[in-house]
């Protein structure tokens, strides 16, 4: 792989055992994400995206195929290896927020840079300039049950960047969310790229679609097209046009 | 009816669903039936036998022993006094016959190398209206010289017709051996017993025999009047205290009772024993019903939902639960008809084969309560929350959020605890009715622990200290009955520590399931298997900590209370506390770390699936 890959995937298989023949979720995905770049991924429901990104992040483990993470493999890691690489160069922000409903805002936050041996303080002193600059630090002692959607979801991405991963992994981050917060995690992914971090969305959204560089199309569980996506580009054309030829 | 069919075919789809939940709580309700099942069936088991020999032997309705300590002659004239007011009984208009008075000469007979007690009771060699001695083996007093030997005194003995035995230091041919429902079995009803002849009497007084009472024996035309008698004359029973003579009245149904206090000391400890078990299984299926709870809310909001009446509801739960009570209750019976009589037959004080009584409504009862206990629990908590929760919120039932932060997590943080403890103690209140009920379930294994130790070291002085002289086969039958008072302690502890382990276990597979979202999150961000396994058993291990802490304080108390009966008083080592408060976390954690580590195994993504 090149130097400038930080995750690369190569015929990437997962398949899913039913009552009738196998479902191969994932379907031999070749991908690569470069460093500071944004990647979302697009399809219908149960294309395989979300399959996907758990296989990327070490949630799920490929029947076939090669993962590699900043130049190391790690398609064959073990559960604690992937631990460890998860703690220090990903970062999750899932639909559902995914946040430890035992820990107040600043805890959850704080809990990756605990989990990669950060002191108390410095983990705290970390997740509070975070929450900070996402704007929720007057919630940082609530538990999660007391913030509204929007407030949990930034507490999510502060979460996800407290250990400053290589790559962010983002499942539908806006699908539980209303347009104004929808609008402000935009412009906090935005802040991302500047920060040459990678990231990687799937979404149904086309608006959230088209902050990426580039758009990838899934459909049964392989990618069947990739746009770069610029200026008079935008997710939604790409989306009709392939509707179109598809008849999807 | 139609609601009663509809309940019926529910419940029984819901037993086929979770069968293995039916069983397990089958299981440990049938342990705590079981072992009340044998205890009631044991109570009574040796009155049938005593019955028959009561009958046989034309047995007393009120007997009279007067004694006196034969080496203090001094209260011979009040002796003879009340034998002389023996007509105020004998000429009651109540009295249809009499046996006696019979004296009794004190002696001593060697038995086991050893020596004890003997009272030779002086009859006639004809037929007695009253307790004439049941012949189980050669014939009863005639002319010549020679003892009958008391049943138990021959087992002891092994000693039958024509063998002899050595009274006084002189042998003595065996006439015959008898059975009477008027004296407790030898050895444990002491002292021994032989029915002599005045000849053979006047011989024994020659080796050195004296007097030590007699015995006076009547039937009454009604039975249930004995107690009633007894009251009446109870004048003779009021001796001048600063004498030794002791006048004692009894009825029959009294001495029936005494017959058998082995069995009664064994049946009590199996009673107690199955208390406890009864109030542990209680727990278990607490613990059981309430990791269903979520489940059986739903249900109930989903039966709401199309329209079936909150008293249906009821009715649904209901059954499903009669129906392992009533096969629990069934099985526990079973095992007390089929187990008792085997106990009770390792007893020396039966007259012969033990049969257990039938099978009245008090036992079924004692019986039926716990799994009714059970029945309740598992059913009102369930129904009323469904019942009183809406529709919708009943359809979304899960462990509720916490409200606010712990104190205690967020202190152990402050002294430097490990994260993945500090992660457990966060979740360790999440469900106190749970953590609880498995305090409760295994305080009572600790607490039963620390009662076997106690009683053991108690037993090992007994076995060690010398036989009180003259004591010597009935220290040996004592010995036989504390072995199985301690055998159902240990048993029982053994029991109590497995429920409670059954209970752990149950525990922590539901917190295993409540908790695999929050460690499937945990891993998501950088958690290793093992520090989700170690959240998970720190999170239970507080219930240990509650049950050790309370458990050896509980057991020591218990201890207290059976302490001072005829156990030689002792102090358990503080080692042996020490050890036991080291062994069981460990144990727990082991056991715990089971679900913890299944749950580790499973893949992260299905959990963060389900929201």
């Amino acid at each position: 792989m090149s130097d400038g890959n930080l995750l690369e995937a190569r015929g990437l298989v997962r398949s899913y055992r039913t009552e009738g023949a196998p479902i191969r979720a994932v379907d031999g995905v070749d991908l690569v994400v470069e460093a500071g770049e944004t990647v979302s991924v697009m399809g219908p429901s149960g294309c395989g995206k979300s399959t996907l990104l758990h296989l990327l992040g070490g949630l799920e483990r490929p029947d076939a195929g090669e993962l590699y993470l900043a130049g190391e493999r790690v398609d064959g890691l073990s559960e604690a290896a992937w631990a460890v690489r998860r703690r220090s160069r990903l970062g999750f922000v899932f639909q559902a927020f995914h946040l430890v409903d035992e820990l107040t805002s600043v805890e959850n936050v704080e809990l990756p840079a605990l989990l990669l041996g950060a002191s108390r303080r410095d983990a705290r002193r970390r997740a509070m300039a975070l929450l900070e600059r996402l704007g929720v630090a007057a919630r940082a002692g609530h538990l999660p049950d007391r913030l509204s959607g929007g407030e949990r979801q930034r507490v999510a991405v502060a979460r996800a960047l407290v250990n400053d991963p290589l790559v962010v992994l983002a499942d539908e981050p806006t699908g539980n969310l209303d347009s104004r917060a929808t609008g402000e995690l935009l412009r906090l992914f935005a802040e991302l790229r500047e920060a040459r971090q990678a990231l990687l969305i799937v979404t149904h959204d086309a608006r959230v679609a088209s902050i990426a560089d580039r758009l990838l199309t899934m459909r049964d569980g392989a990618i069947v097209a990739q746009t770069r996506l610029g200026p008079g580009t935008s997710a939604a054309g790409v989306l009709a046009s392939l509707a179109e030829l598809g008849g999807d | 009816m139609r609601s009663l069919r509809l309940a019926g075919r529910l419940a029984a789809r819901n037993l086929r669903r979770r069968p293995g939940q039916a069983l397990l709580l089958l299981l440990v309700l049938t342990v705590a039936t079981g072992v009340l099942g044998v205890a009631t069936s044991l109570l009574g088991s040796a009155d049938a036998p005593w019955d028959r020999v009561w009958r046989a032997t034309n047995g007393f309705h009120v007997g009279l022993t007067v004694y006196h300590p034969p080496h203090e002659p001094g209260d011979r004239a009040l002796v003879a006094d009340l034998r002389r007011r023996t007509s105020e009984l004998t000429d009651s208009p109540e009295v249809t016959a009499v046996g006696g008075p019979w004296t009794h000469l004190y002696a001593s007979i060697q038995v086991m190398g050893g020596r004890e007690d003997l009272t030779a009771e002086i009859r006639d060699p004809g037929t007695s209206q009253v307790d004439q001695p049941l012949l189980v083996a050669g014939r009863w007093l005639g002319g010549g010289d020679g003892v009958v030997l008391e049943s138990g005194l021959a087992a002891t003995l092994e000693a039958g017709p024509g063998d002899t035995v050595t009274i006084q230091g002189r042998p003595f041919p065996v006439r015959g051996v008898a059975m009477t429902a008027s004296r407790g079995r030898f050895p444990l009803s002491r002292p021994a017993q032989v029915w002599v002849t005045p000849a053979t009497a006047q011989r024994l007084r020659g080796l050195g025999m004296t007097e030590e009472g007699f015995e006076l024996q009547l039937r009454l035309a009604d039975p249930d009047a004995a107690e009633a008698f007894v009251a009446a004359h109870d004048s003779f029973q009021a001796t001048d205290p600063d004498s030794s003579v002791v006048a004692h009245m009894e009825t029959w149904r009294q001495r029936r009772a005494d017959s058998h206090a082995d069995l009664d000391i064994l049946a009590g400890t199996l009673l107690a024993a199955g208390t406890l078990i009864a109030i542990l299984t209680v727990a278990t299926a607490a613990v059981l019903v309430a990791g269903r709870m979520a489940a059986q809310v739903r249900q109930v909001g989903t039966l709401k939902a199309v329209g079936v009446t909150p008293r249906q509801v009821v009715l649904v739960l209901l059954v499903e639960h009669l129906a392992v009570a009533a096969v629990a209750t069934a099985l526990g019976l079973a095992a007390g008809r089929l187990l008792a009589p085997r106990i009770a037959a390792t007893s020396v004080t039966v007259l012969g084969a033990p049969e257990p009584p039938p099978l009245d409504w008090p036992r079924v009862a004692v019986v039926a309560a716990v799994a009714v206990a059970v029945v309740a629990l598992g059913t009102v908590r369930p129904a009323l929350r469904g019942i009183r929760h809406s529709t919708l919120r009943s359809l979304v039932a899960g462990p509720r959020p916490p409200r606010r932060p712990g104190r205690l997590a967020r202190a152990a943080a402050r002294v430097g605890v490990p994260l993945p403890g500090v992660l457990g103690l966060r979740s360790a209140w999440r469900r106190p009715g749970r953590l609880l009920s498995n305090a409760a379930g295994l305080l009572l294994g600790v607490a039963m622990v620390v009662v076997a130790l106690a009683l053991r070291d108690s037993l090992e002085l007994l076995a060690v200290a010398p036989p009180e002289p003259g004591h010597a086969a009935s220290d040996a039958a004592v010995g036989v009955l504390y072995d199985q008072v301690r055998a159902v302690i240990l048993g029982t502890a053994g029991l109590l520590l497995v429920l409670g382990a059954v209970n752990a276990f149950i525990v922590a597979t539901f917190a295993a399931r409540d908790a695999a979202r929050n460690h499937a999150v945990l891993r998501a961000v950088g958690a290793t298997p093992r520090q989700t396994v170690t959240a998970l058993i720190v999170s239970q291990l507080g219930a240990c900590a509650l049950a050790v802490a309370a458990g050896i304080p509980l057991g020591l108390g218990l201890w207290s209370l059976m302490d001072g009966g005829d156990l030689p008083p002792v102090t358990v080592p503080a080692t042996s506390l020490l050890l036991l408060a080291a062994a069981v976390p460990a144990v727990f954690a082991a056991i715990v770390s089971v679900p913890a580590l299944l749950l580790a195994r499973r893949p992260v993504a299905p959990a963060l699936a389900y929201e």
